[in-house]
């Protein structure tokens, strides 16, 4: 007899961890109860409710060690560059070389969620003339005046031109401080011309050649400067190395993707989704462990496909989610309403797509860094939106917002038309704070009006 | 002649004027801030796609609810676009938003290449309400607009307003990073890209010596307009740049000859610059100069009173309406001796090197613009910080006024660092495009005197 898989409070699932230690299972050293995580300040642990599975215990302690593995490469003598911006690429590069750990401190926006806003980033930034009008990735400020999460990197690079103004002015801001930073220019990603020499990016957009040898001649200068900080060659064969694993984990993530947002009943939660998508754009700053992460992952997957196992009953509506939610708890949400992801934009689908290995390295890296959805029109990000949500069988859309990012205003009415004239699909805009708890009443009733929809029309 | 409206100090008005076409840097009126979604959308964003709207007949009715008796949309109920026909998904590569001209905009009606025909029958800008209080001048018809990458609202909106049926929109990539060959490049082949699309519009490329001529003639007007700022007050000097980049002070014959293609005796000014190789570093050189260059000019002393607190007014651009801030702060005891607005001299370009202009205008003009104009958006953006510390010390002001849009993140991260950079009292303005929120900037700019006296 087979029991449906459920979600666990966290004193469930540090009682699973122990179990699973005391019974000698083979554990990676990070794996451990989430309580010491909570000794640390991450109350909103305790709000969430966690997939009963080991794979996920694991996902889960290697996330929350992040920090702690960073500090240790620090301490092993290793170079930490900071990426900023970008989402997925210059690690890519920087893995590429046998000692340099590269991370996002982008990361940090979800800071003061995990913690409640315990820890005060927020009231730093805001002493620093980032406030409330900013993105809540402005917590990444306040993590570096106040040096209490992740190490000062050695390097700090940061993608500018068609980004957001919020992040642009969040880095600036940290550059004045004194973080010096190597600013790389992404331009706006634009249509050929007709007639125009043109290049097909991953993903499925076509941009300019002469776009993409911009962009190729910036990361020449990003190479130039990681090979510096390592004190080792960056060459082509490095390089081609470094796609080719990083490649292994978008495989791996592709796997789980397509398993997870179309099997029914639904193998495996959205808010472990969230975190095991975010693992393509850095590795969580361990790139071979998070192929094993996510291998796990997919064998949890397929052996509850095999028995018919779903986090929710079959036949739940497939909700297709744009944007990352500033509060985690909010995929548990999802669920509670009767809901189940069906498909996911989370701002980095150039992190999840094969990077080409038929061409250059790096004129595959400038290729993957155009394919940006953020560089390019909202209109291109809705495309792919269509596309992915009508492959996926999605029955709906949620837009969620990002409170005072720049790009959102626009852009969720721009994706929802075009959602609802092309696939004629339900589409509702949600705004999630970092801590969403106030609004929880209007968050779900929105939510399960959309379920609702969902189900009527499937009467039709 | 056809008009190209722009809003960027980055758009070299004398490459559209030599295309033979009139540029407009168009000052948008707050009251026509009646389209879009009110949060999250910088006011002045609203503003200028509501002037172009309104200028062309056309209101977006895409939005839900009714709009209020100010005209405004209602917040929540706000949806967007009409029917987007021709989208299609990018992996069938015809790229999405259906533009075929390599930027976002609707396709010319002249322009057999563009494509994506069907887009303006079901257009989001159906409705052919005026909106009370547009701010395009009267009488103009807007052929086309020009919007750059220089903020991601106005990034933005150039997709936006090009997916109703108003005119063309073309989306100027202004990187934002300036201390690479490549980054001046870029906007090189943005000028370039932007000539072609002039020319699709009905404009002519021009030859190097009529590029040449015409960016001459506009050197001069500028130089003559420098001049005459000095003996201006604060909001006539802002009005005069606005009549300046309006082009409606551009009754010269000479003008008027070049920009429809004649090529009159070219005005002389300045002597020739030290003769410079064009390589990148020349330029650097040259940029450097530049931002050390001539002073903004001031107030001269018969506009002075010696009574009233000198202030810096820095920040984002002014729609037309606002240069009554110069009046509200004279009221409160004060005046403004330094406009480093956007809209203020603050972005002019460098003056031409006249030798240089001869060997490559493109390129100086390039130089002129990129090299030269300190704004937030740069990265770094030290030459701004380096402007500031210049003219803040030359002018004597005691106070800065911050004059930032709501929801512009540019300049709200500026406030605390303006403090910080120049040891002056900062008075940090949210600017909301509205009446009401005007009488509040009234009331907190009384008190920042109080505070300065």
């Amino acid at each position: 007899m087979t029991v449906a898989p459920k979600r666990l409070t966290i004193e469930e699932l540090d009682r699973l961890c122990r179990r699973r230690q005391a019974a000698g299972a083979p554990l990676p050293a990070y794996v451990g109860p989430l309580a010491r995580h909570v000794a640390d300040g991450d109350r909103r642990l305790l709000k969430l409710e966690y997939d009963d599975s080991a794979a996920a215990l694991r996902l889960w302690s290697f996330l929350l060690t992040e920090e702690e593995r960073l500090h240790a490469a620090r301490a092993a003598g290793r170079k930490i560059v900071g990426t900023m911006k970008d989402l997925g690429t210059v690690p890519v590069m920087a893995y590429a070389l046998p000692n340099v750990v590269a991370f996002y401190p982008d990361g940090a926006w979800w800071t003061p969620c995990v913690m409640e806003l315990s820890e005060g980033l927020f009231g730093v930034a805001q002493s620093l003339g980032l406030g409330d009008a900013f993105c809540p990735v402005r917590a990444m400020a306040g993590a570096f005046v106040n040096r209490a999460h992740f190490p000062i990197p050695d390097l700090l690079t940061c993608s500018v031109g068609a980004t957001c103004d919020d992040f642009s002015a969040v880095a600036q801001r940290l550059e004045s401080l004194g973080f010096p930073i190597l600013w790389w220019e992404i331009p706006s990603r634009r249509a050929p011309e007709p007639g125009e020499a043109a290049v097909t990016l991953p993903g499925g957009f076509r941009a300019p050649a002469s776009q993409v040898a911009m962009v190729r001649s910036e990361l020449e200068r990003l190479r130039a400067a990681l090979a510096e900080l390592a004190g080792a060659p960056l060459g082509d064969a490095e390089l081609a190395a470094g796609i080719r694993e990083a490649n292994r984990v978008r495989a791996v993530l592709g796997d789980l993707r397509r398993l997870a947002y179309t099997a029914d009943p639904c193998p495996m939660p959205a808010l472990e989704m969230l975190i095991a998508e975010m693992l393509a754009i850095h590795f969580c700053s361990d790139r071979a462990e998070s192929v094993a992460v996510l291998t796990e992952l997919v064998a949890e997957v397929r052996l509850r496909m095999d028995e018919g196992r779903g986090v929710v009953p079959a036949g739940a509506a497939r909700l297709f989610w744009v944007n990352p939610v500033a509060d985690l708890r909010v995929m548990n949400l999802l669920e509670d309403c009767g809901a189940r992801l069906g498909g996911t934009e989370f701002l980095f689908c150039h992190a999840l797509d094969a990077i080409p290995e038929d061409v250059p390295p790096m004129e595959a890296l400038a290729r993957m860094a155009l394919a940006d959805p953020m560089v390019g029109p909202s209109a291109d990000r809705a495309a792919r939106i269509v596309r992915d949500a009508r492959t996926l069988g999605a029955e709906a859309v949620v837009v969620s917002r990002i409170p005072g990012a720049s790009h959102c205003a626009l852009e969720g009415a721009v994706i929802g038309q075009i959602v609802r004239e092309t696939l004629g699909l339900p589409v509702v805009e949600l705004e999630v704070p970092p801590v969403a708890d106030p609004m929880w009443p209007t968050l779900k009733t929105r939510l399960e009006a959309l379920v609702e929809t969902v189900m009527e029309r499937r009467k039709r | 002649m056809s008009t190209v409206v722009y809003s960027s100090p980055f758009v070299p008005a004398e490459w559209i004027a030599a295309h033979g076409l009139r540029p407009l840097r168009l000052r948008p009126g707050a009251g026509a801030a009646s389209v879009g979604p009110v949060m999250g959308m910088c006011p002045y964003a609203r503003a200028f796609v509501g002037d172009v709207a309104s200028a062309a007949a056309i209101v977006n009715p895409g939005r839900g609810g009714s709009p209020d008796p100010a005209g405004n949309a209602p917040a929540a109920g706000w949806h967007g676009h009409a029917p987007l026909r021709g989208h299609a998904p990018a992996e069938s590569g015809t790229h999405g938003h259906a533009t075929s001209r390599g930027h976002v905009t609707r396709p010319l009606a002249s322009d057999p290449a563009s494509g994506a025909a069907g887009r303006v029958a079901d257009s989001p800008w159906r409705e052919t309400r005026r909106a009370q209080g547009a701010g395009c001048p009267p009488g103009v018809v807007i052929n086309a607009v020009v919007l750059t990458t220089t903020c991601d609202q106005m990034r933005r909106a150039a997709e936006w307003l090009a997916l109703g049926g108003g005119p063309p929109v073309f989306l100027m990539n202004v990187p934002a990073t300036w201390q690479t060959p490549a980054s001046a490049r870029l906007y090189r082949d943005e000028l370039q890209r932007l000539g072609r699309f002039l020319v699709r519009l009905g404009g002519a490329a021009p030859s190097r010596e009529h590029l040449a001529d015409t960016m001459e003639a506009y050197d001069a007007r500028r130089a003559a307009l420098r001049g005459a700022l000095g003996a201006l007050g604060a909001r006539e000097a802002s009005e005069a740049i606005a009549r300046f980049d309006a082009g409606e002070e551009a009754d010269d014959a000479a003008l008027r000859d070049l920009v429809r293609g004649g090529s009159p005796d070219p005005p002389r000014s300045g002597a020739c610059e030290k003769d410079r190789e064009h390589t990148y570093a020349a330029g650097q050189e040259t940029r450097r100069a530049r931002l050390e260059g001539p002073s903004v000019p001031r107030e001269g002393p018969q506009t002075r009173r010696a009574q009233a607190v000198p202030l810096a007014l820095v920040g984002g651009p002014l729609a037309r309406e606002d240069v009554r801030v110069f009046d509200a702060i004279e009221r409160a005891g004060g005046r403004v001796v330094l406009d480093g607005t956007e809209s203020g001299a603050r972005t002019f370009p460098a003056p031409f090197d006249r030798r240089r202009l001869r060997d490559d205008p493109l390129l100086e003009l390039g130089d002129a613009y990129f090299g030269a104009i300190p704004d937030i958006f740069r990265r770094p953006d030290t030459a701004l910080y380096q402007w500031l510390g210049r003219e803040l010390a030359a002018s004597a002001a005691r106070g800065i006024v911050l004059w930032r849009n709501v929801w512009c993140d540019l300049w709200a991260a500026a406030g605390v660092r303006l403090r910080e950079a120049t040891g002056l009292p900062v008075l940090d303005l949210d600017v909301s495009g509205e009446e009401a929120g005007f009488n509040r900037t009234a009331d907190r700019l009384q008190a920042f005197m109080e505070m300065l006296k």
